[in-house]
């Protein structure tokens, strides 16, 4: 876990986002997250301590959580830190990619067509993949996991389905 | 004492059926397969095989999930020696003289002191996890509501001291948690909060997709940017059993480690993190020439591996007689019970007594079957480390997309797990951890269901949380936790282990 792949670099003073730039983004973050769940419960009844509703849980911590971002960002604004490092795209655009690929034909599909996807979509998100075995790799994987989990395990997920013809 | 035998006894009659053992060996075998992937550590690793153990009878599923659990540590313990990959924050302290120690050609006698360690701590904590089942149920059975919701704030405090970095943001982080666990159906109003009228959500974010997505897939990523930096030891293995001289260096150490890990899984708010870290920074105190740490020294494996295991083990004594899970794992633990029809909690024991002993029988069993096999196959395990990561992360993301799908049989939640990866990247580049978010997430259903509870039998009296003694001591625990690890002197102490 402590191998990163963004180490702390320190970063000397007076930048754009105050001191500690990725401290302020993430305090930042978290009180957006706050305003959102106030708002997303908003219409809920927080009741009384009574009879407490349902509203009364989330909106104490979204509370505390807004009150806690804040903190982050006064003291990112006071105390020197990492700077926000560099974020590649690559990766998170081609990843999650191929896992919503994924979702959305493993029911109308089925594994024999999903299983390839996930691998070939999400091979785009390393810089190193050689496309030839990269195929090659994923129908070797997909016959694998059919074999295991549909037969060997015998999971009720979907291998082939051509709707009206056949549906394995 | 003799109801101790006894109760071991059963245990192991039920453990040694020729079906449980078998599925034991699997649990551990698939479960070190799956661990040695670098970068998946326990948590991706259970979320994924989850599925496998669904056809099965309860007893024997949960024994093959726990054969998992052990296998996939100690495959985590395996990446890190060989390929300096931490699969999860316990594996981090391994890597340092682990690594070493493979680089100078002696990976083999690494990998070999970690089984053996491993297995002594296993077995110790085997023996305190049986001692303390049944006083520790029936202390719960004394707990009421209140108290139940103190004893989970006390262990959030913990997992605050326990994170790495700053204190602030790991409490934040523990809020955001909690505050995902609201999302869903109310339990007492049936209605639902903040769902957008999404149906899939209704019943709140499936915790093996949380963990999946937020925590697995989010690894994937990390690891990806760092792969072109990735080390694959090339050193010989060198032998596999320890020489003399190793393991006499190893034997106190080993010994400590079980006691301090033991110690430190038994805490609700995943003790067991701190297990290693503690060994060995004690290891390394104790030592006649600390120099020779994280250059290679032996007992900077013995140790920490021996403290990880210990903790992991006990860490499931908050979750069989509390019924509070401690840590992520034990959570998805709570997920494959559930499924099973069994309720974790003090009620597990009187009621299936073969299942609760034959579930710690078996704990002992896996990690006899993890030094017989992991031994002779560590071979085997470095042939598949040297699958180059380009082809071997397709491979994760797709046995992950088929463990999160056959959960609940749900393409929406691989839907959202594919979000969740990308909120778990956010998290990462800006330094918030996901661990505590994971216990907060884990705790936050059960903190508010009691703390509701609590108020209703109090007639709305906020104050019964510090009128009840036993609350408001372990209340007091909490804020002591925390004010503690606000103190700088603390802080210096705790930045030291953690960096270390």
């Amino acid at each position: 876990m402590a191998e990163d792949t963004n180490s702390p670099e320190v970063s000397p003073p007076r930048r754009r986002l105050g001191r500690s730039p990725r401290d302020f983004l993430a305090g930042a973050c978290l009180v957006a997250l706050a305003l959102f769940a106030l708002w997303a419960g908003s219409e809920l009844d927080p009741g009384s301590l009574r009879s407490p509703g349902p509203a009364m849980v989330p909106r104490a911590i979204a509370l505390a959580l807004g009150a806690v971002g804040l903190l982050v960002v006064a003291f990112s604004l006071l105390e020197d830190g990492a700077k926000l490092g560099r974020w590649p795209l690559r990766g998170p655009i081609f990843v999650s990619l191929a896992v919503v690929a994924f979702a959305l034909t493993i029911r109308s599909v089925g594994l024999a067509v999903a299983g390839p996807l996930v691998v070939i979509v999400s091979g785009a998100a390393s810089a190193e993949s050689r496309p030839k075995e990269l195929v090659l790799f994923a129908l070797a994987m997909t016959a694998f996991c059919i074999a295991l989990f549909k037969f060997a395990l015998s999971l009720p997920i979907p291998v082939l389905v051509l709707p009206g013809l056949f549906v394995l | 004492m003799g109801d101790l035998v006894q109760n071991l006894a059963l245990g192991f009659s039920v453990a040694f059926s020729l079906q449980n053992l078998g599925l034991a060996l699997a649990g551990c075998l698939i479960g070190t397969l799956i661990g040695v992937l670098p970068g998946v550590g326990p948590i991706a690793t259970i979320t994924m095989l989850l599925p496998v153990t669904f056809g099965l009878e309860p007893v024997g599923a949960i024994i093959m999930l726990a054969g998992i659990y052990y296998g996939a540590q100690y495959g985590g313990s395996t990446t890190a020696i060989l390929v300096n990959i931490p699969g999860e924050v316990t594996a981090v302290v391994t890597t340092l003289d682990g690594h070493e120690m493979a680089k100078r050609g002696r990976a083999g006698a690494a990998l070999g002191i970690a089984a053996i360690g491993s297995f002594f701590a296993g077995s110790l904590a085997t023996l305190v996890v049986a001692a303390l089942a049944v006083p520790l149920t029936k202390l719960a059975l004394l707990f009421g509501a209140a108290e139940y919701f103190s004893l989970m704030a006390a262990g959030l405090a913990f997992a605050v001291v326990l994170a790495r970095g700053s204190v602030l943001k790991a409490i934040a982080m523990i809020l955001v948690g909690v505050l995902l666990s609201t999302v869903g159906t109310d339990l007492d109003t049936g209605i639902e909060r903040m769902t957008f009228g999404y149906a899939p959500l209704a019943d709140g974010l499936d915790f093996a997709v949380l963990a999946m997505g937020i925590f697995g897939f989010a690894e994937v990523l990390r690891n990806l940017e760092a792969a072109g930096k990735r080390d694959v030891v090339r050193a010989p293995l060198g032998r596999v059993l320890p020489t003399r001289d190793d393991l006499k260096r190893s034997a106190a150490p080993i010994a400590r480690g079980s006691l301090l890990g033991a110690i430190l899984g038994i805490l609700p708010g995943n003790g067991a993190v701190l297990g290693p870290f503690a060994s060995y920074t004690l290891e390394k105190k104790l030592a006649r020439e600390p120099g020779r740490f994280g250059r290679g020294a032996i007992e900077g494996v013995a140790g920490p591996e021996a403290a990880n295991n210990a903790g992991a083990q006990t860490s499931f004594i908050p979750l069989l007689s509390l019924g509070i899970p401690p840590n992520a794992v034990m959570a998805l633990m709570v997920g494959a019970m559930t499924i099973h029809g069994i309720v974790p909690g003090p009620l597990v024991m009187t009621r299936n007594p073969a299942l609760f002993w034959g579930v710690i029988a078996s704990m002992w069993i896996g990690n006899l079957m993890l030094l017989v096999i992991n031994l002779p196959l560590v071979g085997v395990w470095v042939k598949f480390l040297s699958v180059p990561y380009r082809l071997m992360f397709p491979a994760i993301l797709l046995f992950s997309c088929i463990g999160i799908y056959s959960v609940n049989n749900s393409p929406a939640d691989v839907l959202m797990a594919a979000g969740l990866a990308v909120v778990g990247w956010v998290f990462i580049k800006l330094d918030l951890e996901t661990a505590p978010l994971l216990l907060g997430y884990v705790l936050g259903r059960l903190m508010e269901e009691n703390f509701r509870r609590a108020l209703a039998l109090a007639r709305g009296n906020i104050a019964t949380f510090v009128e009840r003694p036993v609350s408001l001591g372990l209340l007091a625990v909490a804020v002591l936790v925390i004010a503690i690890a606000v103190l700088p002197a603390v802080r210096r102490g705790r930045d030291e282990v953690f960096t270390e």
